[in-house]
Parts: C-alpha cells; structure tokens; sequence
C-alpha cells in the first residue's frame, strides 16, 4: 500500500515537473498558431526560427557571452583563489565575506547598479557591457567552487613536489592545477548556465538593438510570442537534456572504473 | 662516522610562540636518528626545516659541511616521506615514482627500470598501474618511501611514516624500514612519538619537548640513564620519586636510604635534593622484610609475559610499579630490593623552562 502511494506521489510531482515543458514541446510541432487547438504535426515553426535574423542573433549573443563570461570568470576567479591563500587567514576571511554577498544581493539591485555604473562613465550600452556584468556576477561562484580544492591537502602536495625536486611552477602546473581543475570545470559550468540563465542583469545593461534570448522572449510577450519561440525552447532543452546525460554516463562509467 | 647534517641553536617562532628554542642537533652519515616526542614539541618543524619547508627564525642547517639554511627544499640532497604521505592522487603509483626522475628528465628506459626497482625493494611488485585511491593504508606508506627513494637521497626524513597504521602492520613496517635502510645505506632522520618504536629502530634517540632537546643518546642510554624526570616517564612506565642524597652514593626516598652508584663526583653531592627513577622490572621482590623496604601489593594485573603489580609502602605514602614473572597475591606483604646500578640519580629541573617541561608527577 505504501508502495503504491509512494509511486503516485512521485508520478505527480514528475507530472508537476515535466508536464508543462511537455506541452511546450507539443505545441512547438503544432501547424497552428493558436494554443489551443492541434492543427497537426509540422516543422514551420523551427524554419521560421533558423530563418528569422533577430532569433539567431539573439541565441548566438547568448552563448557567446555566456561562454566568454564564463571563460573571464574562471581565469580571474580561480587567480583570486591563489591569490587568497597566500594572504593572512584574517584577510582571507574577510575579502570571502565580500565575496559572498553579490551572491546573496537580489539581481535587480545588482542590474540597476551596473546600469547607473555605466551610466557614470558614459559607457556605451550593448554587447560588452553585458558580458562585463555577466563576468562580474559570476566570479563569486567561481571562486565559492575553486576555493575549497586549494587546501591543507594541496599545500602538502605542492611541499612534495618541490621535495622530489620540481620547481615552484612545474609543481603548479603538474599538481596545483590537476587538483584545482574539478572546482574550475564546475565554477566554469556553473557561470556558463547563470549566464544563458540571466535575464535581469542583462535586462538592465544591455542598450537598444542587442538581445539574448531571454530579453527577445520578454520583450516578443508583448506583442504576442510566437510558437517558434517553442521552437527554441524545445532544442534548448533537448541540449541541456543531452549534456546532462552525456555527464552522468561519464561520471558512472569513471566511478565504475575506480571501483575496479 | 662523518657528520651529514647540523643544526646549530635552531630558534623557531608561529606568530609569537616559539616552538623551537635553539635546538642543536648533528646525524652522521649513515646513522638512524629518531626524533622521539609528544605531539606538538616542534618534531614536525624540526623536521621542515632541514626538508627546506620553514625558515628558521635563528641559527643554522648545515648539510655536509655546506650552510643551507637559504637553499631552497627543490635543491636540498633530502626528500622526505610526509606524514599524511602526499601521494599525487591524479597520478597513478608508477607516476607518483616517476615524479622526481621526470623532473630531471630523465630518458623513460631508465624511469621503467627505476620503478621496478623501488616497487621491488618495498615488496610491491606490478603495482605500477594501480591508482592511489586503490591502495590499503600500509601500501601507500610504502609507495611514498618509493617515491622518496628513486632519487637517491643522502637522507631520508620520515615524519611520523607508520602513525596511521595498525598495531601489527606498524610492526611489520618497522622491520621493513631498517631492512631497507641497511639496502639502500642511507642516513634517516625518523619522527615519532612512539617511544618503543624509537628504541627498536634507531641509533640515535632525541628526546624533545616544547622545543627543548632534552636528552639524546643510544636507546640503551634514553632507556637506562634518563637525565630527567622527563624523559624517564616519557620513555616506558618506571617509578619516579623525590629523593634527597644524604651520603656519597646514599639516597634517601620516603624515610629510607638505598645504596646507589652516584654520588660527587657526578654532581651529586650529600645534601642536595635529587629525581630517582627506578624501572618496574628492577624491583626485585623478596619475602617479607628481607628486603631494602616493604610493602603491600594493592592490584596486580597480568600484562602477557610478566604480571604488573602496585605495591604500597608500608606508611601508605608510595606507591611502586612493579614487573616480575612470579605471580603473588594481591594483599600479600612483600618485600624489596633494588640493586644500586638500576637505582637513576637525575638532577631536579631548575629553570622556568625546565620546570615548565616537568610532568605532573
Ligand atoms: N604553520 C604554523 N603556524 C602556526 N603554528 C604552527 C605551525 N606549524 C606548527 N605550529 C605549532 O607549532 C607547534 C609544534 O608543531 P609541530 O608540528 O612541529 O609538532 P609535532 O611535534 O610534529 O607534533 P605531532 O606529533 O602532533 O605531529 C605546535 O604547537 C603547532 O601548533
Ligand atoms: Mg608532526
């Protein structure tokens, strides 16, 4: 009986879940415009979107950005890191308190203060300010997910390489950086998905004429979104499905070759 | 035997503590020195020092005649098995090996030979590809000796190499390690805390505390002749007592004089107030009242080979340790006798420092 209830209650929080992309999946192959009805299956709707400019500006804007942001917070983040530790531990304690409250400030206070930011300089409005808001939001992260390899441990192995005669930067780079690279991969993922994610910051620092996707959507809500905006959804979660999974495997395929 | 290495009045100091106070040390060539003492007496630090990890605050290190206070660890002739053994976990055990020897670029013919050959000598054969995440507690102290040794080292440093290991396996590896350095002909400088380990392995005992060199010498000395109360307690269980020298070579403890073999002529002269440890196993145990003193035996507890007995003086004021293969009762009035070569006559500590360093006795 427990069972049972146990199932039921899992359908339904799957359906809670799932249901709502699974129309939007639905309706992104439906001949009709409307919301409501089902026309029949058609593919019209991914060709107006690989046809249309300001959809495929909009997504490669995205994925650029989200991709140097990501890259420019790594780097910088993963040197405040090292740079950090070498720093008094009451130092350390503080700058990390610092670090931490761009994470805990809500995005609207943190998008405004960019704009009235490059509003001052008089920087002009539009791609690179946006990738220099998303790098800035995204260093805290980094850092929050490389900090925690640089420890003890890491000390002691870097003490050893230089014991066994390497020199301070064959040490780094063949023992430091090898232990350092699962926090960078994570702090690097973890601001690529915050950058495709962010709609707020970028709201508030891009200029007139450049969008992402998620500005687009916003601002097609207005005049009335059109499904090949499903269209776009749907392959953005059909890739993110795809990554997901291609990770998992990896990482049971590699736990599966530990446990030999 | 020729010098290798030496520490001249070492002073070291975290933010205002000292943990070294002018320590002066000297390894000859060949030797096994073992640095004995509780945890947090500065072995660690000593240790760092020589391996090139921590400066010193003041004085100097030494290495065959050379001042390396200023040389870098990557240029010291040491390497150094860790105390947590800081195996590369990225690296399988044939990497970890080859480190050193990667390094110095050397051809990857003569690597492959080299691993053979250090997997041999610690008895782990064909483990080369094996990951470090893979192997006991006990393998990978010995990979970290491996790894230590393909470089060949004129000395070895060993902080605290078998801490994390079992009883039985950390006597095992103790055989091991004195196997392998009489192979490999090598001078260590061995840390532990384990003052049986260190009278089994070494040649040479230091005995620290709150970074003060207290006594160094063969196990036998550290053993038989303790210079202070220290050293006597921290080295196996024994009796320690306040005394007072009441004639030459007499000692009084409790109200009664034995016959001892230290008198003037050792600094020890009538009248001055002295420590006097006395091992459990010297204590002979005689009928009653044939012996130097008597006594009753409050707990007896038998320890494998030898029973251990609490003896209380007849005016309930002391209380012996003793060791004897003959069982008595508990209740049983005995008598005793210690003969005057196993009574140890030690200077009371005088200074702050020292005094600061005397147990609670
Ligand atoms: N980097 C450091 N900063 C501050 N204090 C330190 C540092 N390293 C060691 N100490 C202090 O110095 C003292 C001696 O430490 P050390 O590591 O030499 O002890 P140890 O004899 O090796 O002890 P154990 O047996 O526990 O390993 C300790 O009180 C320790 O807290
Ligand atoms: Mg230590």
């Amino acid at each position: 009986m427990k069972k049972v209830f146990g199932r039921i209650y899992i359908l339904i929080i799957m359906m809670f879940l799932y249901l709502p992309i699974l129309t939007l999946i639905v309706l992104s192959f439906n001949k009709a415009k409307s919301m409501s009805v089902w026309k029949g299956f058609s593919l019209k709707w991914y060709e107006e979107l690989f046809s249309s400019r300001i959809m495929m500006g909009a997504i490669a804007n995205t994925f650029s950005i989200a991709i140097l942001a990501a890259l420019i917070a790594t780097i910088v983040g993963t040197l405040a890191v090292l740079g950090m530790a070498a720093m008094k531990q009451k130092t350390e304690n503080v700058l990390m308190a610092f670090n931490n409250i761009p994470m805990l400030n809500a995005d609207i206070v943190t998008g405004i203060a960019l704009m009235l930011f490059f509003l001052m300089i008089g920087a002009p409005r539009g791609y690179c300010t946006i990738l220099f808001s998303h790098a800035t939001f995204c260093i805290p992260y980094v850092i929050l997910s490389v900090k925690p390899r640089l420890n003890k441990h890491t000390d002691s192995l870097f003490e050893a390489a230089l014991d066994l005669g390497a020199s301070e930067r064959y040490a780094f780079r063949k023992i430091v950086i090898p232990e350092l690279k699962p926090g960078i991969m994570s702090g690097f993922l973890l601001s690529f998905t915050m950058s495709v994610d962010d709609f707020i910051i970028t709201y508030f620092t891009r200029g007139a004429g450049i969008n992402t996707i998620s500005t687009l959507i916003y601002s097609q809500v207005k005049v009335g979104i059109r499904p090949s905006l499903f269209a776009l959804s749907t392959i953005i979660f059909v890739v993110a499905l795809v990554v997901l999974i291609t990770v998992n495997l990896r990482q049971s395929r590699q736990e599966a070759a530990m446990a030999r | 035997m020729s010098e290798l290495i030496r520490l001249e009045s070492i002073v070291k100091a975290f933010d205002d503590t000292v943990v070294l106070n002018g320590i002066n040390l000297s390894v000859a060539e060949n030797e096994f020195v073992t640095l004995l003492g509780p945890s947090g007496c500065g072995k660690t630090t000593t240790l760092r020092i020589i391996g090139g990890f921590e400066r010193p605050d003041e004085g100097r290190v030494f290495f065959d005649g050379k001042d390396i206070t200023d040389l870098p660890a990557n240029q010291r002739p040491i390497n150094t098995v860790f105390q947590n053994y800081a195996l590369f976990p990225h690296m399988n055990v044939g990497e970890n090996i080859a480190f050193s020897m990667r390094v110095r670029n050397k051809s990857e013919a003569y690597i492959k030979d080299k691993i053979k050959y250090a997997l041999k000598l610690v008895n782990l054969d064909g483990f080369e590809n094996r990951r470090i995440d893979q192997l006991s507690g006990g393998q990978q102290q010995r990979i970290a000796m491996a790894r230590a040794i393909v470089n060949e080292p004129r000395v070895l440093l060993l902080d605290e190499p078998l801490g994390a290991l079992d009883l039985k396996l950390r006597q095992e590896m103790q055989y091991e390690l004195v196997r392998l350095k009489k192979e490999l002909g090598i001078t260590f400088l061995y840390i532990t805390h384990d003052q049986e380990e260190a009278l089994t392995m070494s040649d040479k005992v230091v005995v620290m505390n709150e970074g003060y060199i207290q006594q160094e010498g063969t196990p036998e000395q550290i053993y038989d002749e303790p210079v202070n109360a220290f050293v006597a307690d921290f080295i196996g269980d024994s009796n320690i007592l306040s005394g007072q020298m009441v004639d030459e070579k007499l000692v009084r403890i409790n109200g009664i004089d034995y016959p001892c073999i230290d008198g003037s002529e050792q600094g020890f002269p009538p009248g001055r107030p002295v420590d006097v440890v006395i091992r459990p196993e010297d204590i002979d145990i005689l009928p009653y009242g044939e012996g130097l003193f008597n006594g009753t035996i409050i707990s007896k507890l038998f320890i494998g080979v030898h029973y251990e007995m609490l003896v209380e003086s007849e005016d309930g004021k002391i209380e012996w340790l003793l060791q004897n293969y003959d069982q008595h009762d508990v209740g049983e009035k005995i008598g005793m006798h210690v003969d005057p070569e196993n009574i140890q006559i030690m200077h009371k500590p005088k200074s702050d420092a020292e005094s600061a360093m005397e147990l609670d006795l």
